[in-house]
């Protein structure tokens, strides 16, 4: 009676899998034995570990592989043979708890197949990248390596006792709070000398990995239930690629890979793991805290493996400079150097609205006064104008007051602006201008042989909007013709020379060399008047920060002030006008938004304009430059 | 406003505008202002030129005089043509007035010989 009702509940809850997991994966459950056992009741989500599942199926063996599945509470048991399958089934289903506390026993069915998609422990796949070289150091010196870590040391800092295992370092401290190791404290504790075999043995193995001898060395002490949480080795810290010696005992690591791979590798006591490229860059890895693993036998199956003590010696490459791998979702450098500033502008609404409100209205209202500040030409923008053959034609886009035309006679010059206050002055010095968007240029394609943008990329707030003046330039230009770019660069010092920009301090013109440059008095255009808060500052931007004048840039997305000096002023001569504004208490201040380049940016940015190619790019008095030409 | 510039302009950079070539001219005022002949540096520019254009764009404001509605032959040897040319390219300005796009009728001022070819937000 009482076995009947076992049965019967047994006979339920089978139905009950059988039809989640036709309505889930599609696969029918069977009456006839197959190889392919499905466990009911136990699955990933159930908290089950494989190696408990494996424990209790090893009396009837041949267990080729277990498949579980994400989500799932449900599992399934894959057999050599139908044989093996039977018989532990007929033992298992509705009789055995897989732990002694389990409220019920487990319930099994036969499947006529499992699903495809399954993260089934795969020991013969590695990651890209990953080489293992076995027997890599004899029983001897595995001993001696042992012998010569003095875990005594007493220094907080070294030989600490992590969460989770011991660990020591060696050359340089690798710090758990940043991530990173201090580049400029190496520790006085080198490598050991028992290390030196290190590079002969490599080549022996024909693996010439390492140009140099590693200069850092972690030693991690693990007890059978400790591990290391999955991590990828900090890029800027480290250089590729990345070896570990696994002393004492095997272990299996566990590598993952964003999109959801994991691929377990068993890495056997005395072997060489080197974790290079893909796997050292893009994978994490890191060690299961538990006190058994699951490994392959010879001959296939599964079996579960009691870990022991097990010592392992990291070495590592400290890199000098900044990580330049392609892997950049994990690269903490590409990270920095993107991470333009703490605003992001990724809506192109919201850019525009910037750029409207931050710079084409401060044109505006500053056309006069910025148009007495620009009558001196940059050499090398003339000289490019001054090149282009006869009968061209040139299109300066964001002309300004025209500073750039006259230069030079037999070409005809159309200059554009947003601003039209700027435009009406470039008309009075006699000049062709139109007021227009630099986004969008009112003109035929292919039509200049020489085409100006100084000082107007950064005025735009995304990228993609940056991206899409250039490409208008391009558009407009003749094949053959050429394009020449000036932007503000961040950085304002160069081969130790401040740019004219910072020389305009007064206090830097005086003493130049003065560490103290950042912290100077904010100074503005000649002005020498207190900062007066305006309600111009960005009440729609609050998040931009404003720049001090005549310093250097710290963010890459800011507001430049633009202090105006009052109708007629100007034209005063400079002492006059200094020694009048100091007695002047209140200043109209503007506030410009710029996008400050940093190196290599604006090569960057013009390499993914079709149709043209970059063939000169320099750095000239504070400004990034670039040549490019139409293809 | 040159004639030579409103060769090069067009309206397409407005949505929905497929070729916006060439933009009307309304012209309410028109300057001449004598400026220095070069011939070599007017034959390097005609076969940059959309001559009906030119050609319409002038008669339209009343300055085709007798320029001829084709480019002749050997125009580099004929200096009258050229300086013909020189004279409704770069001479003529229209101060005031509307450039006018051909598909749309989107009108752009000519204000103190500047054409404001700015686009509102919903145009782009």
């Amino acid at each position: 009676m009482a076995e009947n009702k076992y049965k019967k509940k047994a006979q339920r809850k089978q139905t009950k899998a059988k039809n989640i997991l036709l309505r889930d994966t599609g696969i029918s459950c069977v009456d006839e034995p197959t190889k392919y056992v499905m466990v009911a009741n136990a699955g990933l989500v159930t908290g089950l570990q494989q190696e408990q599942l494996l424990e209790l199926t090893l009396p009837y063996g041949g267990v080729d592989s277990i498949i579980m599945l994400p989500g799932k509470s449900y599992c399934f048991l894959i057999f050599k043979d139908v044989l093996h399958a039977s018989r532990a089934y007929v033992s298992i289903h509705g009789k055995i708890k897989l732990t002694p506390n389990d409220s019920g026993p487990l319930y099994l069915a036969y499947a006529e197949r499992v699903p495809e998609f399954s993260h089934s422990w795969n020991y013969y796949q590695k990651p890209p990248g990953l080489i293992l070289l076995e027997e890599f150091v004899t029983e001897d010196e595995e001993e001696s390596l042992l012998n010569c870590i003095d875990w005594k040391t007493t220094d907080s800092h070294l030989g600490q006792t992590l969460k989770h295992r011991r660990v020591k370092h060696y050359g340089y401290e690798f710090r758990y709070d940043i991530n990173s190791v201090d580049k400029d404290c190496p520790l006085s504790e080198i490598i050991p000398s028992e290390c030196n075999f290190l590079l002969d043995r490599l080549k022996e193995n024909n693996a010439n990995v390492l140009s140099s001898f590693p200069t850092q060395l972690t030693v991690n002490h693990y007890q059978p239930g400790q591990g290391i949480p999955p991590h990828v080795d900090t890029h800027s810290a480290f250089e590729d690629p990345i070896l570990s010696l696994s002393l004492g005992s095997s272990i299996v690591m566990e590598f993952r890979h964003q999109i959801g791979q994991m691929i377990p590798v068993l890495l056997p006591r005395r072997s060489l793991l080197i974790m290079s490229e893909e796997a050292r860059y893009a994978w994490s890895h890191g060690i299961t805290p538990r006190k058994t693993d699951v490994i392959p036998t010879q001959s296939g199956d599964l079996t579960i493996q009691q870990r022991g003590e097990r010592t392992s010696f990291t070495f590592r490459c400290i890199r000098k400079g900044e990580c330049t791998c392609v892997y950049h979702d994990q690269c903490d450098s590409y990270k920095k150097k993107n991470s333009i500033s703490k605003v992001h502008i990724i809506d192109d609404v919201l850019a525009a609205q910037l750029e409207s409100l931050h710079v084409h209205e401060v044109y505006e209202e500053i056309a006069n006064h910025f148009s007495h500040t620009r009558h001196k030409p940059w050499p090398n923008v003339v000289s490019f104008v001054q090149s282009l053959p006869f009968g061209s034609l040139l299109v300066d886009v964001g002309c300004g007051n025209g500073k750039y035309f006259g230069k030079k006679t037999g070409i005809f010059e159309i200059g554009c602006d947003h601003s039209v206050g700027l435009a009406d002055v470039c008309r009075d010095r006699g000049f062709e201008v139109f007021n227009c968007n630099c986004l969008s240029l009112p003109l035929k394609s292919e039509i200049a042989e020489g085409c100006l943008s100084i000082a107007v990329l950064h005025h735009l707030a995304t990228k993609e909007r940056r991206l899409r003046a250039v490409e208008e330039m391009v558009r407009i230009l003749l094949p053959g013709g050429k394009a020449l770019i000036y932007v503000w660069a961040k950085e304002q010092e160069r081969y130790k020379t401040q740019s004219s920009y910072l020389k305009q301090d007064r206090k830097n013109r005086k003493k130049v060399c003065d560490s103290e440059l950042k912290h100077g008095q904010q100074h503005s255009d000649a002005s020498k008047s207190k900062d007066t808060t305006s309600n111009k500052a960005s009440s729609q931007f609050p998040s931009l920060p404003i720049h001090t004048n005549r310093t250097q840039f710290q963010h890459q997305d800011l507001l430049v002030p633009w202090k105006l000096k009052v109708a007629g002023k100007a034209e005063l001569d400079k002492t006059t006008e200094a020694s009048h504004l100091e007695s002047s208490q209140e200043v109209p201040t503007f506030y410009r938004y710029y996008h400050v380049f940093q190196e290599g940016e604006l090569e960057c940015l013009c390499s993914s304009v079709k149709g043209a190619k970059p063939i000169q790019s320099y750095y000239d008095q504070g400004n990034w430059c670039i040549v490019l030409e139409k293809i | 406003m040159k004639l030579l510039t409103h060769n090069m302009l067009t309206s397409k950079c407005l949505k929905g505008v497929n070729v916006g070539y060439p933009l009307g001219i309304v012209a309410k005022d028109v300057k001449v202002l004598e400026t220095e002949f070069n011939s070599e540096f007017v034959s390097r520019i005609i076969p940059k030129l959309d001559w009906d254009t030119l050609w319409n764009a002038a008669d339209s404001i009343g300055h085709a005089g007798d320029l001829p509605r084709a480019v002749c032959d050997d125009y580099e040897n004929d200096v009258e043509f050229l300086k013909k040319v020189h004279h409704v390219l770069v001479e003529v300005e229209v101060i005031e007035g509307e450039l006018v796009c051909p598909e749309s009728g989107r009108k752009f001022s000519i204000n103190k010989g500047i054409p404001n070819m700015l686009l509102n937000e919903d145009e782009l």
